[in-house]
C-alpha cells in the first residue's frame, strides 16, 4: 500500500459517502412525492380529507424508507463493484467521473428545486405552507396533502358553493377558464404563424421575385428592434380597431414572425429544386407543390416553429396584460390570471403555487415529449450564424 | 419565358401576401405611428381620443428625467452583472457535460427545462423563495443559525436596494443557464480534437488550452450571448414585475428611484399611468440605443474579420 493508494481509497470513500447521501435523498423524495400525490387524490375534501391523507402518508413511511434504502444499496453496490474491478490505471479517472456526476446532480437539484418546491407547496393545506417537518427542514413534501388548493383555484370547492356564489361571471374567473383561453390563443397563433411563415419562406427560398434578397435583408434587420418598442403603437391600433379585451387582440399583432420565416427558409434551401420541377411536370398546381412537396419535407422544422410560437404566446405576459379587459373572464389568460390572483391572495402560498401549476406543468410535459424540437429550435438561430 | 416569369411573380406575391400584410400592419406601420404618438401627451380623461398635442415636449422632458436615465443605468447594471454571470455558469455546465457521460442527455434536458417555463411563474416562485420570514432562504437561515433577527427576515433579499437586483439576476441566471449551455456545448463539440493534440505536443497545460484555444474558438457564440443578453436586458420586464415591481426605493441625487426599475419596467409604468405619448418617446430613445449597440457590435465583428483576413 503506497501513500498514493491510501489517499485514493480515502477519496473514494468520501465521494462514495456523498453519492450515497444524494442517491438516498433523491430517491426518497421522488418515491415520497409519488405516494403523496396518490394520498391526496384518494382522500376527500377539507380537514377530514387531509387527516385521511396524513394517515396514508404515515403508513407509507416505512415503505418509502425501505425502497430508498434498496435503491441506494443497489447503486452503491454497482459503483463499488465497478471501482474494485477497474484496473489500477483508470481509477483516478473513475474518481474524477464520480465527482463530475455529483457536481452535475447538485446542479440539477439547484436548478429544478424551485419547481419541486412549487409542486409540493401546491398540495399543502391552507395555513400550513410554512410549517417545516419536525427535525428535517429539507423535507418539504407535505405530510397531510390535500387537493383543496386546486379545488379553490378551479372554483369547484364545496365551501364557495355552500356560501352561494351564483354570480356566473365571477365563477368563470377560475384557472380552468384561463387555461382554456391560453390554450386557444396559443394554438391559434402557432397555427397561423406556421402557415404564414412557411408560405413566405417558400417564396424566399424557391420563387423568383424582384428585389427578393433586399426584402429578406430588410426583414432580418427589423429583428433588431426591441419588442418593447411596439407596445404603445400596437396598443393604440388594437383599441382603434375595437379589439380591446378580445382574444384576437392577444395574438393578431404577433402573427408576422420574421424569425420563423428565417428558420424555415434556411431549411427549405436544402430541399432540391428538382423535386419541385418533377411535381410541376406531373401537372401539380402551385398550391399543390407547396402542400404535397414542401410541407411534408419541412415537417420537423414546422413542428419546431409551432412549438416555439405556442410557447412564446403562452408566456407573453406584458402584451396580454395590457390588452386584457379584467371584467371579462373570457379574455383573461394564464399569466394575467396569475398576476391578478397573486394580488388577491398574497399570503396564501398553496393557492398561488397550485395556480402556477396550470401554467408550468403542461409546458414541462410538452417539453419532455418534444425536447429535441425545443432545444434545436431555440438554439438554431445562434448556431447558424 | 418572360410570360412565365410574370406569372411566377404573381404567384410569389400571392404566397407572400398574408405574411407581408401582418408584417406591414403590425411591425412596420407601428414604427412610424409610434413616432407620431410621441408628440402627444397624457389623456385628459383616460380615453385615447383626447390626447393633446405637445410637440417636442416629451423629448425635452426625457433629457431632464432623472428616473429615465436612472432606469437606463439599472438596465446596464443588469446587463453588466447578468451577462458575465450567465456566460460563466453556462460555460461551467457545458465543460462539465463535454465528457463521455452516461445519462448526458438527461442532464442536458434537466438544465434546459427551466428555459421553456413561464417567466412570470418562475418570478413568482422565486419571490416566495426569497420572501422574508416564510421564504425558504430565510427559514433555512433561521434553522442554521438558531433564529434571531437577520438580514433575510428584515428587510429580506428583495427588500434591500443593494441586493434586490442581484437576487433577480441569480434567479434569472438559474432559469436561463441551460440555454447558453446547449449553445456552448454544441460549439465545444465542433472543435476538432487535433487542435488540442497539437497543443499537448507543444506542452500546453489545461488552463492554457482553455484560454488560448477554447475561448477564442467560441468567440462567435460568446459574442452572440453578449448581444442577446443586452437586448434581453433592454426588454426585461416580466421578471421585475413579478419579483420587485421596480422597488425597493432609494434616493439618488434628491430623487426617489426604484433600485430595480429597468428601462422596460419604467416604460410600462409610464404607459400604465396614461402617459402614452411619453411612453412612445421613451421607446424611441430605447430604439436609438439599441441601434447604437448593434452598430458598434457590427463594427467590432467586421474589424475582427478583417484582422483574420490580414493574418492569412
Amino acid at each position: 500500500m503506497t501513500p498514493k493508494t491510501i489517499g485514493r481509497t480515502l477519496l473514494f470513500l468520501v465521494l462514495m459517502a456523498i453519492m450515497i447521501f444524494m442517491v438516498f435523498g433523491i430517491s426518497g423524495q421522488i418515491i415520497k412525492y409519488g405516494i403523496m400525490v396518490f394520498a391526496a387524490l384518494s382522500s376527500g375534501e377539507g380537514f377530514a380529507g387531509s387527516e385521511n391523507a396524513a394517515s396514508i402518508m404515515s403508513k407509507a413511511d416505512n415503505l418509502i424508507a425501505s425502497l430508498s434504502v434498496i435503491i441506494t444499496a443497489l447503486v452503491s453496490f454497482f459503483i463499488v463493484k465497478k471501482y474494485i474491478c477497474s484496473i489500477e490505471r483508470v481509477r483516478w479517472d473513475f474518481l474524477r467521473r464520480m465527482f463530475l456526476y455529483e457536481v452535475l446532480m447538485a446542479g440539477v437539484i439547484l436548478v429544478l428545486f424551485p419547481f419541486f418546491w412549487m409542486l409540493c407547496t401546491a398540495f399543502k393545506p391552507s395555513g400550513q405552507e410554512l410549517v417545516l417537518a419536525e427535525g428535517n427542514p429539507f423535507d418539504i413534501i407535505p405530510n397531510s396533502p390535500t387537493l383543496d388548493n386546486f379545488r379553490r383555484v378551479l372554483k369547484i370547492d364545496s365551501e364557495s358553493k355552500a356560501m352561494g356564489v351564483i354570480d356566473p361571471v365571477e365563477n368563470k374567473k377560475n384557472f380552468g377558464t384561463y387555461f382554456l383561453n391560453s390554450l386557444l390563443v396559443s394554438t391559434t397563433a402557432a397555427f397561423l404563424v406556421t402557415l404564414f411563415s412557411s408560405m413566405a419562406a417558400y417564396v424566399f427560398s424557391k420563387k423568383p421575385l424582384p428585389y427578393k434578397k433586399n426584402i429578406f435583408v430588410f426583414l432580418l434587420a427589423t429583428m433588431m428592434i426591441p419588442g418593447m418598442m411596439f407596445m404603445v403603437p400596437q396598443f393604440f391600433m388594437i383599441c382603434k380597431m375595437g379589439m380591446f379585451g378580445t382574444k384576437w387582440a392577444m395574438f393578431l399583432p404577433h402573427l408576422a414572425s420574421v424569425f420563423g420565416v428565417f428558420m424555415l427558409k434556411q431549411f427549405m434551401d436544402t430541399i432540391p429544386d428538382s423535386l419541385l420541377e418533377a411535381a410541376q411536370i406531373d401537372g401539380a398546381s402551385e398550391w399543390q407543390v407547396f402542400r404535397v412537396v414542401i410541407i411534408p419535407l419541412s415537417i420537423p422544422i414546422i413542428l419546431t416553429l409551432f412549438l416555439l410560437t405556442f410557447l412564446s404566446n403562452w408566456s407573453n405576459f406584458l402584451w396580454q396584460l395590457i390588452v386584457t379587459d379584467f371584467e371579462n373572464p373570457l379574455s383573461i389568460t394564464l399569466p394575467v390570471g396569475l398576476a391578478l390572483f397573486r394580488g388577491q391572495y398574497v399570503s396564501e402560498l398553496g393557492l398561488i403555487m397550485s395556480a402556477s401549476c396550470f401554467s408550468i406543468v403542461p409546458v414541462a410535459v410538452l417539453f419532455l415529449f418534444a425536447q429535441r424540437y425545443f432545444i434545436e429550435g431555440m438554439t438554431q438561430g445562434a448556431v447558424k450564424e | 419565358m418572360a410570360i412565365k416569369t410574370t406569372k411566377d411573380t404573381s404567384v410569389a406575391l400571392g404566397f407572400l401576401s398574408p405574411f407581408m400584410l401582418f408584417f406591414g400592419v403590425f411591425l412596420i406601420f407601428p414604427i412610424f405611428y409610434s413616432f407620431y404618438l410621441s408628440f402627444f401627451g397624457t389623456t385628459t380623461d383616460y380615453s385615447l381620443a383626447n390626447l393633446n398635442f405637445v410637440g417636442l415636449d416629451n423629448y425635452k422632458t426625457i433629457l431632464k428625467d432623472v428616473q429615465f436615465w436612472w432606469s437606463l443605468f439599472v438596465t446596464f447594471m443588469y446587463a453588466a452583472i447578468s451577462i458575465p454571470l450567465g456566460i460563466t455558469v453556462s460555460m461551467a455546465l457545458a465543460l462539465l457535460l463535454d465528457n463521455k457521460l452516461f445519462g448526458k442527455s438527461f442532464f442536458r434536458s434537466a438544465f434546459f427545462l427551466p428555459n421553456v417555463l413561464d417567466m412570470l411563474v418562475v418570478g413568482v416562485i422565486w419571490t416566495l423563495i426569497y420572501a422574508p420570514k416564510f421564504g425558504i432562504v430565510a427559514r433555512l437561515w433561521t434553522w442554521a443559525t438558531g433564529g434571531g433577527e437577520h438580514f433575510f427576515n428584515v428587510p429580506g433579499i428583495l427588500g434591500d436596494p443593494s441586493t434586490a437586483l442581484l437576487a433577480v439576476i441569480i434567479a434569472m441566471t438559474l432559469k436561463g443557464a441551460g440555454f447558453g449551455m446547449v449553445l456552448l456545448l454544441a460549439a465545444l463539440q465542433n472543435i476538432p480534437g487535433d487542435v488540442y493534440e497539437a497543443a499537448d505536443i507543444d506542452g500546453a497545460n489545461e488552463w492554457q488550452k482553455f484560454w488560448l484555444i477554447t475561448i477564442p474558438l467560441l468567440r462567435p457564440i460568446l459574442g452572440f450571448m453578449v448581444i442577446t443578453g443586452l437586448i434581453g436586458s433592454l426588454n426585461a420586464f416580466t421578471e421585475i414585475y413579478a419579483m420587485t415591481a421596480g422597488g425597493p426605493q432609494l434616493v439618488v441625487g434628491g430623487e426617489t428611484v426604484g433600485s430595480t426599475s429597468v428601462a422596460g419596467y419604467y416604460l410600462f409604468k409610464q404607459f400604465n399611468a396614461g402617459n402614452y405619448g411619453y411612453a412612445a418617446a421613451i421607446s424611441y430613445m430605447l430604439l436609438i440605443i439599441t441601434l447604437v449597440i448593434t452598430g458598434v457590435q457590427q463594427k467590432i465583428a467586421g474589424k475582427k474579420n478583417n484582422d483574420g483576413g490580414k493574418r492569412k
